[in-house]
């Protein structure tokens, strides 16, 4: 098998670039609890009401419960608590903290955000034990991604140019494992509008026995975040990455 | 079935999208294709059946009421055993969720003497038969008890 993970990390990583690609980005945590799902979005709600006033079911919320237990619904939030900047979903194996759609605020606030997160979700005690640490990054493009990745995909020998196409890979940085998908066929709404391009999708994970939430679940979280921008920075053609105003610490 | 991190901030070109899904095939979650292929060489199509099942569907409260969830961190150690560890030929251990949420994997040596092992959240349990031996070790030693038991 080739090198787990053969994209080359950047010497200097930029701060941000403009403008910013990123549509959506989500910290997960899956556990498992002891707690029924009648108990636990009661037991969270008491301790983040004040910042994250509003409620919303999702769609399988209204599915029963028996037909929930297909192993496709296993970690799927069920309710999303709603904050002006972020979104908390829960679901009975999950908990995610999303941040607004098109409206990244930065890491250094996300990580506050995850800390107190963290410290909320101890009080209330329903997490038995970690299963998953993970975050996922997804950023849009206007424009086909693929010329400007250090990614190519041949068909009979040939570059594969100007198809509809999507890539999907898994690499390994251990402890780490990361999911990343590539694709020049997406429709993103941005500022209500649906537009279509390509994303770049990257879900980056810790294992059961690579984390423990509450004695190392920031610092985790962390170290994930620099893998997705290393690995995000790493793909881009370094032209490219001129054209999207890099601002370097 | 792909197990993804849930968001609906984008969709794919209909050319893209996955078809219905077939009920003949299961793709495994990402990273997961190795340990599926895994539990299929060492533990059969029945023990791969077994482990889907106590992976999804036994929630909390199972069985009697007092069962657990499988333990997230036993299934990790309980992978890591079964990477290094061998079976006398022709057998196929059995596996059992257990109360606590551990995964019980037992078979018998090649003297037909049983091996018992309960990964649990905290480590591994292990009974020999052969000698009245038992003990237990840490997450970390998984590999060294794979190579033990499978001399066993």
């Amino acid at each position: 098998m080739s090198d787990p993970f053969p994209i080359p990390v950047p010497a200097r990583l930029p701060d941000s670039i403009s403008p910013c690609p990123i549509v959506e980005a989500i910290f997960e945590l899956r556990f498992t609890t002891t707690e029924t799902w009648a108990t636990l979005p009661g037991l969270l709600y008491a301790l983040i009401r004040d910042k994250y006033r509003d409620q919303r079911r999702l769609p399988l919320d209204h599915v029963p419960e028996e037909l929930r237990k297909d192993s496709a619904f296993t970690h799927m939030p069920l309710l999303q608590f709603l904050s002006p900047d972020f979104l908390i979903q829960l679901g009975p194996r999950v908990i995610s903290l999303v941040t607004k759609s098109n409206a990244y605020p930065g890491w250094p606030r996300i990580k506050q955000e995850l800390e107190w997160l963290l410290g909320e979700i101890k009080k209330a005690g329903f997490l038995d034990e970690g299963e998953r640490l993970g975050i996922r990054y997804i950023d849009f493009f206007a424009e086909d991604i693929f010329p400007n990745l250090l990614l190519n995909v041949h068909l009979c020998g040939q570059p594969l140019k100007g198809s509809e196409c999507q890539v999907a890979t898994v690499l390994r940085r251990p402890p780490l494992a990361m999911r990343l998908i590539a694709s020049n066929g997406a429709v993103v709404k941005v500022d209500g509008v649906p537009k279509s391009g390509s994303i770049l999708d990257v879900d980056a994970w810790f294992g059961a026995l690579d984390f423990d939430v509450f004695e190392n679940g920031v610092k985790r979280f962390d170290d994930a975040h620099l893998a997705v921008k290393q690995l995000f920075f790493g793909l881009l053609r370094e032209e490219y990455l001129a054209t999207l105003n890099p601002q370097y610490p | 079935m792909m197990t993804l991190l849930s968001s609906d901030c984008y969709h794919l070109h209909e050319g893209l999208s996955d078809e219905v899904p077939s009920s003949e095939v299961h793709r495994p979650a990402p990273n997961e294709a190795a340990q599926e292929e895994l539990f299929l060489q060492k533990l059969g199509a029945r023990g791969w059946g077994r482990i889907h099942q106590f992976r999804n569907y036994y929630g909390p409260g199972w069985g009697e009421g007092q069962g657990r969830s499988l333990s997230p961190r036993a299934m990790a150690a309980f992978c890591q055993f079964l990477e290094t560890a061998t079976f006398p030929s022709g057998c196929l251990p059995s596996v059992f969720l257990t109360d606590r949420g551990g995964l019980e994997l037992c078979w018998e040596n090649a003297d037909g003497k049983a091996v018992q092992v309960e990964f649990t959240s905290e480590g591994a349990e292990y009974y020999l038969e052969e000698g009245e031996i038992e003990s237990m070790v840490s997450h970390a030693k998984m590999k060294a008890l794979a190579e033990q038991l499978s001399a066993a």
